[in-house]
Parts: structure tokens; sequence; C-alpha cells
């Protein structure tokens, strides 16, 4: 009897969390239900009570039973479809990709909070702060290093794709919304994230969402 | 494996990995790094580029941040999850879900392992975190979160840390079965020695 998964998800426009797994199981030819709730004006979902314990996007549900935040769910489906490689094959880089997820999943709260996903909306500029500076440049770090010592089957951060991509996916939207200025490899990076037809794909119904949540829109009124 | 530390009675993530080792009985030299002072954060980058403590060694692998730590530890020892796929996967959502929340909690009640802060803290947002822990912890199969310690106990334990300095009244039998743990009470012991004392995390005197 094969698993049934639904994917409980926010507004494509907005919602980075919610797009960290989506792009992984898209990307990875996982089949999913895509279960999708609107935000209101306080970025909290409608409807969210009936599937999610901790009241949040996403939220897996693997046979009815709820897996809810990104990296669970990430960590989960990779231990699920081990033929899929979500992470790396080998040890180190293996490591090394758990550690830059778990540094996006609990950190650049100063990019998050000034430079919030905003797929269809471009405000070249705006959101530079010194500390978000300093979070752009901690992930330029990243990228470069990434792409340096792991990078060689391809053209994305562990070569070929990965959990960390997708993790590292709502930035490089960020950095088309904002008009960030990258150094050539993450620039190069980006380009290949951004070709992802996973990726692809949510922005194309991001971009077609009409919805407008005052609480992710710092830089605009309705 | 040498794993890199901050000050005990401070540093909540390093609690996490440095607890979760110590109950598995893994030998490790433990390195403290006293945070905030001049020197600090060069010692730290030496380490790790997140610049950020905990960060394990393990030989020339470097493994950073408190959550990818015990997932690393986890694949050569896989006891730190519950062996149940579906109570390993709510885990690892509890456990995720420290990992990128309760910031008010964070913020308001910071660790402070030798000190006793009873009633402060208790913001409304605050006390919405703590309703939450409650209701987590109530599911607990006892005595920790899913029966036998588990990587999701290692990431609250600094939470029942807090709870005791504050002192939040929440699931006492999980309270005691965590404060009980040697690993624990050395982790407290070696707070009550350190002569730092860190104005930022010294919120209410």
């Amino acid at each position: 009897m094969s698993t049934s998964l639904r994917l409980v998800i926010g507004n494509k426009n907005y919602s980075s969390w919610s797009m960290r797994p989506w792009v992984l199981a898209r990307q990875a030819g996982i089949a999913f239900e895509e279960v999708q709730l609107k935000f209101d004006d306080a970025g909290r979902p409608r409807g969210i009570e009936s599937y999610g314990v901790a009241g949040r996007v996403p939220v897996l549900l693997i046979d009815g039973n709820p897996v809810w935040d990104s990296l669970a769910i990430c960590e989960t489906l990779a231990e699920r479809f081990p033929e899929k490689q979500l992470w790396p094959a080998d040890r180190l880089a293996r490591a090394t990709a758990r550690s830059i997820c778990a540094e996006m999943h609990s950190g650049f709260q100063a990019l998050r909070s000034s430079m919030n996903m905003n797929i269809r909306s471009r405000h070249p500029g705006k959101g530079r702060t010194p500390e978000s500076l300093r979070d752009i440049e901690r992930i330029v770090a990243i990228w470069t290093s990434c792409r340096e010592r792991f990078g060689a089957g391809g053209p994305l951060l562990f070569g070929r794709f990965t959990i960390a991509d997708a993790y590292y996916a709502p930035v490089v939207t960020r950095f088309q919304s904002y008009a960030v200025s990258l150094p050539a490899t993450a620039h190069a990076y980006c380009d290949a994230v951004l070709s992802l037809g996973a990726v692809r794909e949510w922005m194309e119904a991001a971009r077609r969402e009409t919805e407008f949540v005052a609480a992710d829109e710092p830089y605009a009124s309705r | 494996m040498l794993l890199v530390i901050g000050n005990k009675n401070y540093s909540s993530w390093s609690l996490r990995p440095w607890i979760a080792m110590k109950v598995l009985g893994l030998p490790f030299t433990e390195k403290r790094i006293a945070l905030y002072r001049p020197g600090s954060k060069e010692e730290i980058l030496s380490f790790s580029p997140a610049g950020k403590v905990p960060v394990l060694q393990d030989g020339s692998t470097v493994v950073w941040d408190s959550l990818a730590i015990l997932e690393y530890l986890a694949e050569r020892h896989p006891q730190l999850w519950p062996a149940d796929a579906a109570d390993r996967a709510t885990a690892r959502a509890v456990s995720a879900e420290m990992h990128s929340g309760f910031a008010n909690l964070r913020q308001h009640m910071s660790m402070n392992v030798r000190k006793r802060y009873p009633g402060k803290g208790r913001t409304p947002e605050v006390l919405a975190e703590i309703a939450r822990i409650d209701a987590i912890w109530a599911a607990a199969r006892g005595p920790f979160l899913f029966g036998s310690f588990s990587a999701a106990d290692a990431m609250y334990a600094p939470v029942v840390l807090r709870f005791r300095t504050y002192d939040v009244d929440v699931c006492p039998a999980y309270m005691k079965a965590m404060l009980a743990l040697p690993a624990m009470k050395d982790w407290m012991a070696a707070a009550e020695t350190e002569a730092e004392s860190l104005a930022q995390f010294e919120l209410y005197g």
C-alpha cells in the first residue's frame, strides 16, 4: 500500500517556509497532494486549526499524521525516500549540508524581516540594514564555499539538487526581488536555482496570486 | 571528537548537543569559549565559518548548529531518535519547532542557570509560548518525551533550565526526569562555578 502525502502550504508569493518542502518534493519527483491555505492580514494561515498542531504552515500529512516545520518535513522525506538521495551521499558533504540548512532555519532574522519573500514584487535597494547586509555576506560565503568544495558534479551547492538548494531557494527569490548584486559564483548559483523546474513552477503560481497580505508588505500599500 | 561550547550558565544552544553526547556516553573533548569577550568571536571563527557555538569537530568534518550536530550524531547512533517512524517524524517536528521558534521565551526568559527569577518575563507572548510547550510536554510518554531520552529532549533541555530559573510550573514529572539526569546535574554544577557575568543576559538583576 502506498503512502498518502498531503502538503499544506500558504501563499506561494509570501510563504518561504512552504516553498522549501514543496520545491524539494516536486523537484525530486515525489508525488503529493497540495492543500493551499491563504494568509490573513496578520500572516496567519486561515483554516490551519484543522491540520497543524503548531498553527503554522507548512505541514506534511503522512497518511493523515501531521509533520510540521519545513526542516522536519525535509528530514522525514529524506528518510522515507532514500532512493531520491535528498541529502548529499558523502558524509562530510551531508554534514555541511545539514549545517547550512540548520543555520538558515534558525538564523538570518535580519534578512527575513527586512527582505521578506515577495516573489511577484520588485523593491530594488530596499531592506538594506547593517544586519541584513551581514546576513547577505554570510549567505554568499556559504554558497561560494559549497560551490568550491562540493559543487563539481553540477551547478548546485552540492553539484546535483539536494535539500540545501530547496532550503536556499527562497533566498534566491529575495535577492531577485530586492535586486541584490552578487559576486559571479553566487550569481551563477542563483541562475541555476531559478532554472529548476519546480522553482519556476512555484514562482509562476506566485505571480498569479492576487492576495495582498499587509504583514508581508512593508514597502507597499494596498 | 571535539565539541566547542559557550558559557554553561548562558549558552542554551551549547547544552543541546552536549547533553545528547553525554547521555549517549560518547567520549569527546570539550572546548569552552567564554562568549562576548575580546577575541571570543575570532576564536569561534577558527572552528566554524558560521561564527557561532556549538561546533562539533569529528576528524576533518566540521558540523555547526545544534540541530545539525544532533542529526549528524544520530546517523551513527540511531537511538538518538525514537525507533518508530511516526514517532521519529513527530520528534523531528517538535525539535525543529524549538529550533526556529519560541523567540519571546528566549528573549524574556534567557537561560541563566545560577539565577532565580520567579514570576519574571511573563509577557502575553511568552505565556502563549509556555502554553505551547506545555501541550508538547503533556504528550510525553514518560519519563522522557518519546519514552527513552531522544534528541527532542536535548532540544528542550534548556527550556527545563529556564523554567527552573523563572519558576514556571509545567509538567513537573518531565522537569524532574530531565533535572535528574546526571549530565544535567554536571552542567548545572559547572554553570555555578563560572565567573563570567554577561549583563545582556542578567535581565532581572
